[in-house]
């Protein structure tokens, strides 16, 4: 009981503090914002004239969703390309990997990547130099196909051999 | 329960449709009487749109306009205080505009109807053409007074967007006065701003591949931050500016690594075959959590950075896609992308609960960023297959923001800059 009296003479002293209301007196400038517009683009080199490569190197590998292992299929795909290879020791490829746009966006990037890695470790376990493959990632930034279904995911989610 | 449903639609924005969708907003919104500023008619009509959205924006304000008072004071001395107490209101806010020879600015009271007393007097000097923002800094100092909380109307939002071109792009907190900092016919991912927001950090991949990027706004000098041929991206700044943390791809897997802004040196965090990526500092700046496949499926995790060789500590175990996270500015908790069963959705989990709270509902909600008040969190949802800006407030109100340069995606929310 005693407590609880106590409480409300705080309350009642709270009260009046908070109405003797004070006035809160500012001045202030606007800050000025200056943003300079930049241009860039792609190195010439990024659009390689695939007619001029050997395009029977040329394959798509695909990947299940959140995964990165061959499937049977897939190995036989990379069979024929590590033949292409052997026979035109001349030529280099880029392996670029891809994923679908569900997920976050450097996740996906880091599972570009991981894909390209695996297809990178098969063709060199078959014989073809480290040297000749250059690898990376664009993530889900620059899709095979346009649409929000399995069907368009599926073919996003893959690595291109040029 | 309760449930407020109020749909504003404001369709003289021809291009840039500013949609405020407050569904469920605050349980107990604060009252608010806003009498247009005394002066030149068109600033005064400025202001007085672009406060009322700020403040209702934010879902704790209901904003009464002078068609629904039952007196409108011209001065100070016209306030018949019973007139606004009838309305339930809280608080009235006037003011004043001053235009002279270039030199503008406004000057506004608040006044507390329970009190009958004026509360706050201020005096905003404004920049030639830039009546938006002055109003910014009105709304934020009446937010300030009445909520005892910082405004974010001031602040800026830098996200991408694509056309027939990659745009790092800035605009307001409402979406307007969009700006262009970069323009690439490369893809740009993972923009964020430095902590004095002066910079802007991103992932550009016009070099063939991701590169982190640091470039300054005001002079648009920009640099590659680490020379060497990997793949490099997910920058983040430390709370002091001094470092930023990324993903490096050097042994083929993406690894997260602390990188000294100064001398440029490299410490390795973590060390796994898994993807580690998505690195993001405490607000203190004393851990780092990142987003880890080593689980099998993406979850976050975090690493104390004050104890020697720590081992990552898992913090999500809901769902099998957590992603993407960041901490609340008081650091009670986490927000992320977050997938239950199939949909991707923004949630908030408090360090001293041990569920899950979703905070949207759609199909692919991604990227959030929350704003420096810790208040709203901006992410992008996918709508007919195109990128937007949506928000959403801790109070449950939601709104989406206008774009005009395309698809929109990314968003990063700037610190307080007022």
């Amino acid at each position: 009981m005693f407590i609880f009296k106590n409480n409300i003479n705080l309350i009642i002293v709270l009260i009046f503090i908070s109405s003797c209301s004070t006035l809160n007196v500012t001045q202030e400038s606007v800050n000025s914002e200056n943003i300079m517009t930049i241009e860039t683009s792609g190195p010439k080199d990024d659009y390689i004239n695939y007619d001029s490569q050997a395009v029977f190197a040329n394959a798509t590998i695909y990947f299940e969703f959140d995964k990165s292992n061959l499937t049977s299929k897939s190995i036989q795909t990379l069979k024929s390309a590590v033949n292409a290879l052997k026979e035109n020791s001349s030529i280099k490829i880029t392996l670029a990997g891809h994923a679908d746009e569900r997920g976050t966006r450097e996740y996906n990037l880091a599972l570009g990547q991981r894909r390209a890695e695996i297809v990178s470790d098969y063709l060199v376990l078959n014989g073809i130099q480290n040297q000749r493959i250059t690898v990376k990632s664009y993530g889900e930034e620059r899709p095979a196909v346009i649409g929000q279904d399995e069907q368009s995911y599926a073919k996003n989610r893959r690595v291109d051999i040029n | 329960m309760k449930k407020i449903i109020l749909v504003f639609i404001f369709s003289n924005f021809l291009m840039s449709e500013l949609v405020l969708e407050i569904t469920q907003g605050a349980e107990d919104p604060y009252r608010v009487a806003l009498i247009p500023f005394n002066g030149e008619k068109n600033i005064s009509e400025t202001l007085n749109d672009v406060i009322k959205n700020d403040l209702f924006r934010s879902g704790e304000f209901n904003i009464y306009g002078i068609d629904s008072l039952l007196s409108i004071p011209k001065n100070e001395d016209e306030i018949v205080f019973n007139d606004f107490k009838i309305l339930n209101i809280d608080y009235l806010v006037t003011g004043n505009i001053t235009n002279m020879d270039q030199n503008i600015s406004a000057q506004y009271e608040v006044y507390d109807i329970k009190k009958g007393a004026k509360i706050r007097s201020s005096t905003v000097f404004g920049i030639p053409n830039k009546n938006r923002q002055l109003g910014h800094y009105v709304s934020d100092g009446i937010y300030e007074e009445i909520t005892g909380i910082r405004g974010i109307a001031s602040t800026k939002i830098l996200y991408v967007t694509q056309n027939k071109t990659f745009n790092l792009v800035i605009a307001d907190a409402d979406g307007k006065n969009e700006q262009m900092l970069l323009k690439s016919s490369e893809p740009i991912i993972s923009p964020t701003w430095s902590p004095d927001s002066r910079k802007v950090a991103y992932v550009s991949f016009e070099t063939g591949m991701a590169k982190v990027f640091i470039q300054d706004i005001a002079s648009g000098k920009r640099e590659i931050v680490i020379e060497n041929s990997s793949q490099i991206s997910s920058p983040s700044w430390s709370p002091d500016g001094k470092f930023l943390s990324l993903t490096m791809y050097q042994d083929g897997n993406a690894e997260i690594y602390i990188l000294n802004l100064k001398n440029k040196n490299l410490t390795r965090l973590t060390n796994h075959y898994a993807i580690d990526t998505e690195s993001t500092w405490s607000p203190r700046g004393s851990k780092i959590m990142f987003t880890s496949g080593r689980s099998g499926s993406p979850q976050l995790y975090e690493l104390d950075l004050r104890k020697f060789n720590a081992r990552p500590k898992r913090l999500t175990f809901e769902g099998n896609y957590n992603a993407k996270g960041s901490y609340l500015p008081n650091n009670d908790g986490i927000v992320f992308v977050h997938r239950a069963k199939s949909n991707f959705q923004i949630a908030l989990k408090y360090f001293n609960e041990n569920f899950v709270r979703p905070l949207t509902d759609a199909q692919m909600d991604e990227s959030p960023s929350i704003s420096p008040n810790g208040n709203v969190i901006v992410y992008s949802i996918t709508d007919q297959g195109m990128g937007l800006l949506s928000g959403v407030t801790l109070s449950g109100a939601k709104f989406r923001l206008p774009a005009k340069y395309g698809a929109v995606r990314e968003p990063s929310w700037s610190g307080f800059l007022r």
